[in-house]
């Protein structure tokens, strides 16, 4: 509580300093990662017209490095929008939300609960989310109704989705699929989700270790299941294999789809063609799924850190714009009902699912998210050149 | 059919595997922890095996292995053919194991390794599963070999890590010392560790970071060649090479090729920009982001790979030392994703400076703290102090150089260090006589098939990370023009703009110069020198983008009119380079129809 104070208190004193700068005009520096500007325009706009001499500069950074490079400047930025968790980890880089989230009333409770579990660590918000995505399983209807057979429902198995994947995997004379029944990448976080639904997890909650999870029963079940779809049942496109099935909204029946594949499909005027359902039911019984979201967070070194804030709500909270036609989901109920997304036939179902997130590994450990593509050609041996999954998993231990 | 499929792919395994044994194993013996960590890690269950199927007793298996390891560790660099580390680790648990049925099973007052009892009375006498026994024995072993005039080099550089490690155990109290032993050699997780101990992961973690800390201030390893009782100054070392002049003309803002160019005449082997422009390929390379005019699509090729290949066709060959932090943001993931994750730890890679310099031979290392407007770079380490702790390096905005300290070396969170080795072979036979005529034009032919090639290809190099696109060669324009056609509600990126523009217009310049002087003759000649010409106007287009968009650090936005200056100029460059490739392609068709019987 005292710690609130302080902060607030602190922060007071900073925006009553801000008003001293140059001509009475306040420059609020954001810096993104984010190659599509057209968003955060947008915001500055609107923002700038309700605050004049306030002025919003945008500057864009190539990855994180650079964005930390910024930070650690004489001429740190006030916000930093990052495409991924991995800044919003360290300590003293960003300053607590929470107290200005409470300060607007019905705001906290207006947050996505699930959204907010996955971002605030340790009792504090270092960054509003944004970029936010999920995968669901997203089924090509003309392709299930060629072939007489019923659309997934959401009591399904994943040995049901296996059966319905082999069914409509189709292969040539010469042996190359020119359709196939499931579709999902060779990536150890896109494997993550049906891994948590069968009741395992790669870390330790606090992220640091992976012995004595990543190598446990659960973990090695979901993987074995996992690279049997590739290599036994053939009903994913193996790592180099030829295909005549062609994009993933064309020849794929089933595709682990995040909301931006969904979003593509919307804004090719292709919704109609596909349905959504939740993933299957794995063994473990778990009812989890993983979140994808970057953020946009006030540094700690910004001078201007209350109107910071007040940009940020305004950019992440207030527009329901971004999401009339949107590749990701908005954190805020209120703005899911102002732009229409909850009841719309594929996204409310994306909207639903956000009370089941879970933090991934890669929100908590750098040293396994920096492991990321090791852990992925291990994952390839699997597949390729079966090498052995609990043999492979145990040697994962000295990733985090 | 389907068993000889699977025994080849079998076959096919069991080669990566060895590869992959043999450079990890090389890196091992440069001094590199983490790689024999690595080493461990794959090979613990197979050594197990071993020593079970010698044993019959998995007890006295895991006991076996831990020893085996150690002496694995500490033997390394004798380890002759880094190619037969997996026998040659197999002799060491067979030997291992004999040894420890000769003596009737497991020692009946045996200590776990990561306990230690009080140093041995009999300095002669070494006590095998005794750490700090078994390095002052190969520290002193190392010191008489270098002394006695084996291979010194080698010996002295791992007199300096044993006595690094010992330094380190000595200075530490008893738990800090294991704990550190812990972390340092089996690569335990805190959390293990701590379970281990029987104490929070939170004070393992303090544990770990005082004991480093202590290291540091302490200055334990510099101080290692003063102390009385170890006597002599040999391991407290400096040297600087003297670089001989770079002149601007003769640089290159692909600064991987420069530093290359750099470090070869440092070697008294001078080189034409030009000429490594166009050998390495940089010529003829043009990478954008698919996202946005960032200039990381300059950094994003193999890197290992292409200076290999880079530094064969020059007659050398080159040793490298990669990695990546956890603990920092990573810079150019695209291009170091699958480097393996180090610890930022001095050990790992001061050695190879050391030995590097010491053989007059600068480093080439990716320099992360490059001065603006560059934020990282190839640059070259020319000279160490120990007693300074600092390394003196190149840097493309500083022409007197700068320095880094040790700590900077080891915590940046690339590792990309690579000395070269071998020499240029001696050309046998006259100068000028045909076959080293031929074998010109055969490298010329080479580097046009590369650039013809890498122009159609529109996805040269495709990182693992899925969000992570690039397009290059001739595809590469549009996709520069597109991102400044995407109007004035997303600006292109105003700062990579700069750095793009600058290096291929004048990697454009650089390809014409090469093609001017391509061994080539008649028809072959007359269309290179067309393509010449044509590289030569490609980058004079994008030259005016570079005058008025200049390589400087700026978060300034491009006015939507200078977008489209800059678009309009990239479409005649492109027109211009289609034109140089088709040149290139048909001279091409010539020297092959020439050179093939």
């Amino acid at each position: 509580m005292n710690e609130t104070n302080d902060r607030n208190n602190t922060n007071d004193r900073n925006d009553k300093n801000d008003r001293n700068d140059k001509n009475g005009t306040i420059e609020i520096r954001f810096l993104t990662e984010f190659q599509n500007l057209n968003n955060v325009m947008d915001a500055k706009a609107s923002f700038e017209r309700d605050h004049p001499g306030v002025r919003i500069a945008i500057e864009q950074a190539t990855d994180h490095y650079e964005s930390m490079q910024a930070f650690k400047s004489d001429e740190a930025p006030d916000i930093i929008e990052s495409g991924g968790w991995a800044l919003y980890n360290y300590k003293g880089m960003f300053v607590d939300l929470l107290p200005y989230v409470d300060e607007v009333p019905g705001l906290r409770e207006d947050l996505n609960p699930g959204v907010m579990r996955v971002a605030c660590k340790d009792g504090h918000l270092p960054g509003l989310p944004v970029d936010v995505a999920l995968p669901l399983i997203v089924y090509n209807k003309e392709i299930f109704d060629r072939a007489g057979l019923a659309y997934p429902t959401e009591d399904w198995t994943w040995d049901e989705m296996i059966e319905l994947a082999k069914k409509l995997t189709v292969r040539g004379d010469n042996g190359v699929a020119r359709q196939f029944g499931f579709g999902l990448g060779v990536d150890i976080e896109e494997f993550e989700p049906f891994v948590m639904r069968n009741g395992g997890r790669y870390l330790s909650p606090n992220g640091a270790s992976a012995r004595g999870h990543v190598d446990q029963p659960a973990v090695i079940e979901a993987f074995r299941m996992l690279v049997d779809a590739y290599r036994l049942h053939r009903v994913i496109r193996n790592p180099g294999e030829p295909s005549e099935a062609g994009d993933l909204h064309q020849g794929f029946a089933m595709v682990f789809g995040f909301a931006w594949f969904v979003g593509n499909l919307v804004h090719h005027g292709l919704g109609d063609k596909f349905g959504v359902v939740g993933l299957p039911n794995m063994p473990g019984g778990e009812r989890s799924n993983m979140i994808y979201m970057g953020a946009a967070g006030i540094t700690t070194k910004s001078r201007h850190p209350r109107l910071a804030w007040e940009f940020l709500r305004h950019y992440v909270l207030e527009r329901p714009e971004p999401f009339r036609s949107p590749w990701t989901l908005p954190i805020a109920r209120s703005l899911a009902e102002r732009s229409g997304l909850t009841k719309h036939p594929l996204w409310s179902r994306f909207l639903q699912e956000l009370d089941h997130v879970r933090i991934s590994g890669f929100y908590i450990s750098e040293k396994w998210n920096t492991s990321r593509q090791l852990v992925n050609e291990d994952i390839r041996r699997m597949i390729l050149e079966g090498a052995d999954v609990a043999q492979t998993l145990r040697s994962w231990t000295r990733f985090a | 059919m389907e068993i000889h499929e699977q025994s080849s792919a079998g076959r096919g395994l069991e080669h990566r595997e060895a590869d992959e044994a043999r450079e990890l194993a090389e890196r091992a013996q440069l001094g590199d922890t983490e790689a024999f960590g690595e080493l461990i890690e794959r090979h613990r269950n197979r050594a197990k095996d071993w020593a079970e199927r010698i044993t019959g007793d998995p007890h006295l298996a895991d006991d076996i292995v831990q020893d085996a390891l150690v002496r694995a560790f500490l033997h390394i660099g004798s380890l002759q053919d880094a190619s037969r580390f997996l026998p040659w680790l197999h002799r060491i648990v067979r030997n291992q194991a004999n040894m420890r049925l000769r003596r009737g099973g497991p020692y009946k007052k045996e200590k776990p390794f990561a306990s230690f009892g009080p140093s041995n009375a009999d300095p002669d006498r070494v006590e095998w599963d005794d750490l700090d026994s078994v390095l002052r024995h190969l520290t002193r072993s190392a010191a008489d070999a270098a002394l006695s005039g084996q291979d010194p080099a080698e010996h002295l550089l791992r007199k300096e890590l044993y006595e690094t490690i010992r330094s380190v155990l000595h200075v530490l109290s008893r738990k800090e010392r294991s704990i550190f032993e812990a972390y340092f050699f089996k690569q335990l997780s805190p959390d293990e560790i701590a379970s281990m101990y029987r104490m929070t992961t939170g004070s393992i973690y303090t544990y770990i970071h005082r004991s480093r800390q202590k290291l540091k201030q302490e200055r334990i390893r510099v101080s290692l060649g003063l102390s009385p009782e170890k006597g002599g100054s040999a391991m407290v070392g400096s040297k600087v090479l003297k670089l001989p002049e770079h002149p601007p003309h003769a640089r290159s803002m692909t600064t991987f090729v420069d530093r290359v160019g750099q470090l070869l005449a440092a070697l008294g082997d001078p080189r034409e920009t030009a000429e490594l422009m166009g050998v390495s390929g940089f010529a003829f390379r043009m990478q954008i982001s698919d996202k946005a005019t960032y200039a990381d699509g300059i950094y994003m090729f193999d890197w290992r790979q292409t200076l290999r290949t880079f530094l064969g066709e020059l007659g050398y060959g080159a040793t490298m030392l990669c990695g990546q932090l956890a603990e920092s943001p990573v810079p150019l993931l695209g291009a170091v994703e699958r480097f393996p994750v180090v610890l930022p730890i001095e050990e790992a890679v001061l050695p190879f400076i050391r030995r590097t310099i010491d053989a007059g031979k600068p480093v080439l290392y990716f320099d992360t703290s490059a001065s603006r407007p560059y934020v990282h770079e190839w640059s070259l380490i020319y000279g160490y102090d120990d007693e300074r702790r600092l390394v003196h390096l190149t840097d493309a905005m500083k022409p007197e150089g700068k320095t880094l300290s040790y700590d900077d070396v080891a915590e940046n969170p690339v590792r990309f260090l690579a000395a070269v080795e071998g020499g240029r072979e001696p050309a046998v036979g006259p100068p000028g006589a045909v076959w080293e005529e031929a074998s010109r034009r055969n490298a010329a032919a080479r580097a046009l098939r590369f650039a013809a090639d890498y122009a159609r290809n529109a996805r040269a190099y495709c990182p693992m990370t899925s969000y992570l696109s690039y397009t290059s060669g001739l595809a590469a324009y549009d996709r520069w023009i597109g991102h400044l056609r995407r109007g004035p509600g997303s600006p292109p990126n105003r700062y990579g703009m700069g750095q793009l523009a600058a290096v291929y217009a004048e990697a454009k310049r650089y390809a014409a110069g090469y093609l001017r002087a391509v061994p080539f003759e008649g028809e072959a000649m007359r269309l290179a020198l067309l393509a010449a010409e044509a590289y030569e106007q490609a980058g004079e287009a994008i030259g005016e983008i570079a005058s008025e968009v200049p390589f400087v650090r700026t978060a300034e936005a491009m006015a939507p009119e200078l977008c489209e200056r800059c678009a309009a100029r990239l479409e005649k460059a492109r027109n211009f380079e289609a034109a140089a490739v088709e040149y290139v392609e048909k001279s091409l068709t010539l020297m092959e129809k020439g050179i093939s019987p």
